[in-house]
């Protein structure tokens, strides 16, 4: 049997890359047009938050915390309808431009302001990487800051005699680990999808949204102050790196041969023809 | 101690990783522009062998950690012995580089986040240059710096590369997909006239045995490596759904050494797995020919393959951006485009004169 688990998920929310609004051809954003959603890889952590609050003893729970601005609250409200217990979202402007060294200091000082009050993490998990950032560095980072046990890249887990049995992606295949609690986890896409969202959880995020006193008591803001971090250590002036310069990588060359406006037979039979030394080079016998 | 360039080595079975040596080759350069030696970290157990062959990449140093607790990657004796390491070192290393696999990804943001120093993720391009840090929100960071590591990667939002550098405080770190760089050549050399090696010593602590291994997996032979290919025939969103694979299959068996391949897209619906992603967060290949079929040609795509000898685009839009960087385009539905090429490629070899 295992103990209550205390459980804390961080999420984040990104900028919406499934829908053509906001996203140009070439790859690029452009986030005032760009919707907003829970980053993808986010929604493997939380159903793994929710798997692990399954293993643990009855009185388990599970608080999402994320880092925004005021309107990131909105996946906050997300994860109380998947039935995430509590929310806490840390929102300063001191914290814009904050790299991930800046960004892993911020939301370990929110952990600690969280778990000051609901009591030491047993378990934190977290999306792999952002699809913004794309760098899956924050978690890492948190781990260093906090002494937390490390797995990364986990697809499946199981909590047994209070220990982590965790199976993660490495090179080439894969690896199961057996690791001590507090452990920070992140999960790869390859985990098991985020359930649909529960009738409870929705009713719930009603009542919440209605009634300012149960708001504060379930969706806490917290600005830079309330966590006690230093402003010297988030947003720019926490930041190791900056953006010293950015390329708009248009059109180049326009030395692509076009064929087009023919039969296919004929458009196959030009492109085969100027590269036919190099196709037979590498053709089947 | 002068400053190094030091790449932390990622080995598998005691075999260091390609990856380890292409950062070896391009390392060299940095090396060479700031006038420092190129060093190498090397963690695992019954190693010896190895340091021979990043010696023939280019290393000027080798440190060397060999211990049972390293046969196999583990985040925390790694942390400990590299970190236990450079701590006795009079100034960090200038610049550190590790590989963006599983493992670096899972080392690389600890020992960036110890030494509180800035860390560049999925870099396509490195160098060494001058910045100044003119007035700003942030007045401490002004100043002029001769030597900075320039770290180069795609990014997110309205532009779509960043240079990213932090000269503020050593080391500055960056991972790097395999595959981004070319593997160096080869050059053996004796060991008594090569590089200096440095045995490291591991003191591990009872903290460090958090995780066990209980079992690995590995996939032994099939392993399946995109980058080794000189045919690659890659797929998009295009392809409609997972049956357009098996035509691009078709494709490929009319090459030898050769592969399908794939954009995000194609990976993030299921329609292949991640081991064949071409892109950004996926492998760089450069093969002898690259077949694009129903694939845009966004720039995280296309840093994954640009560098390809012949790329051949077939896309029904005649605006789409990957015909601007293809040498041929074929405007057509691939569809129609794919067949017609299998046929004619498997005619071009019953009869060689065909112009
Ligand atoms: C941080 C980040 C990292 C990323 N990393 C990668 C990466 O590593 N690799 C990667 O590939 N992408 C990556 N992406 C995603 C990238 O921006 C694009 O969304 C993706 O490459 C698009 O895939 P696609 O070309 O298959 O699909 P689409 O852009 O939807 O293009 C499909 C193309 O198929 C054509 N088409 C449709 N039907 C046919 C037909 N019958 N015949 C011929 N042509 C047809 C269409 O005209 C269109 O051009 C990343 C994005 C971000 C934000």
């Amino acid at each position: 049997m295992n103990k209550d688990l205390n459980i804390y998920v961080l999420i984040k929310q990104v900028p919406d890359t499934r829908s053509k609004a906001g996203v140009n051809a070439d790859g690029t954003i452009d986030r005032a047009k760009a919707g907003k959603m829970l980053n993808p890889f986010d929604a493997f952590a939380m159903q793994a938050a929710i798997d692990a609050k399954a293993m643990g003893g009855p009185n388990s729970k599970i608080t999402a915390v994320t880092m925004g601005p005021p309107p990131a609250i909105a996946i906050l409200y997300q994860a109380l309808e998947h039935g995430i217990d509590k929310a806490c979202i840390l929102s300063d402007r001191k914290l814009a431009a904050s790299d991930t060294l800046a960004t892993a200091y911020a939301l370990s000082m929110t952990l600690e302001y969280v778990q000051a009050k609901d009591g030491p993490a047993d378990l934190v998990f977290c999306g792999l990487q952002t699809t913004d950032g794309d760098t899956a560095q924050v978690g890492p980072e948190i781990c260093e800051r906090m002494d937390l046990t490390q797995i990364t890249y986990c697809e499946g887990f199981e909590i047994r005699d209070n220990l982590v049995h965790a199976r993660k992606v490495i090179e080439g295949g894969a690896m199961e680990v057996e690791a001590d609690l507090p452990a920070l986890i992140t999960i790869a896409n390859s985990y098991n999808r985020l359930e649909h969202k529960t009738f409870r959880g929705a009713k719930f995020v009603q009542e919440v949204k209605r009634n300012e006193a149960i708001q504060k008591q379930f969706v806490e803001i917290i600005d830079l102050a309330d966590c006690k971090a230093e402003d010297s250590r988030c947003g720019l002036p926490g930041s190791p790196t900056i953006v010293s310069a950015t390329w708009k990588i248009g059109t180049v060359g326009g030395s692509c041969k076009m064929h087009q406006g023919k039969s296919v037979e004929e458009l196959v039979g030009e492109v085969v023809n100027i590269n036919q030394e190099t196709i037979k080079e590498f053709a089947k016998a | 101690m002068a400053k190094e360039v030091l790449v932390v080595a990622e080995q598998v079975d005691g075999i260091i990783a390609n990856v380890t040596l292409e950062l070896l080759g391009e390392g060299k350069k940095l090396a060479h522009k700031l006038d420092a030696p190129l060093s190498c970290f090397i963690l695992g157990h019954n190693i010896d062998s190895q340091v021979d062959r990043v010696i023939a990449a280019g290393a000027d140093k080798v440190y060397v950690a060999d211990h049972p607790e390293l046969a196999e990657y583990k985040t925390l004796p790694y942390r400990r012995v590299i970190i236990d390491e450079i701590n006795t070192w009079s100034t960090p290393p200038h610049t550190m580089l590790m590989g963006s696999t599983t493992s670096g990804r899972d080392l690389a943001p600890r020992i960036a986040a110890y030494f509180e120093t800035g860390l560049t993720a999925d870099t396509i391009e490195l160098d060494i240059g001058p910045y100044e840090h003119k007035a700003g929100v942030d007045k401490s960071k002004i100043g002029y710096f001769p030597e900075c590591l320039y770290a180069n990667r795609p990014s997110f939002g309205e532009s779509l590369k960043a240079r990213i550098l932090g000269p503020w405080k050593d080391p500055q770190m960056a991972t790097i997909r395999p595959g981004v760089f070319p593997l160096p050549e080869m050059v053996s050399k004796p060991r008594s006239e090569a590089a200096k090696i440095k045995n490291v010593e591991v003191k591990l602590e009872e903290s460090d045995h958090r995780v066990r291994i209980s079992k690995i997996l590995r996939e032994a032979g099939s392993k399946i490596d995109i980058t080794e290919a000189d045919v690659i025939i890659a797929g998009g969103f295009g392809l409609g759904s997972i049956e357009g694979f098996k035509l691009l299959q078709e494709l490929a068996n009319c090459f030898e050494n050769s592969v399908v391949a794939a954009s995000r897209k194609a990976v993030d619906l299921g329609w292949i797995t991640y081991p064949y992603q071409v892109g950004q967060t996926g492998k760089t290949v450069r093969p002898k020919i690259y077949i694009a079929c129903g694939i845009s040609g966004a720039l995280q795509h296309r840093v994954g393959m640009q560098k390809s000898d012949l790329i051949i685009a077939i896309n029904k839009d005649p605006d789409a951006a990957i015909f601007s960087f293809a040498h041929h385009g074929i405007v057509g539905d691939l569809f129609h485009v794919i067949p017609e090429m299998i046929s004619q490629i498997k005619a071009s070899k019953k009869e060689p004169a065909f112009a």
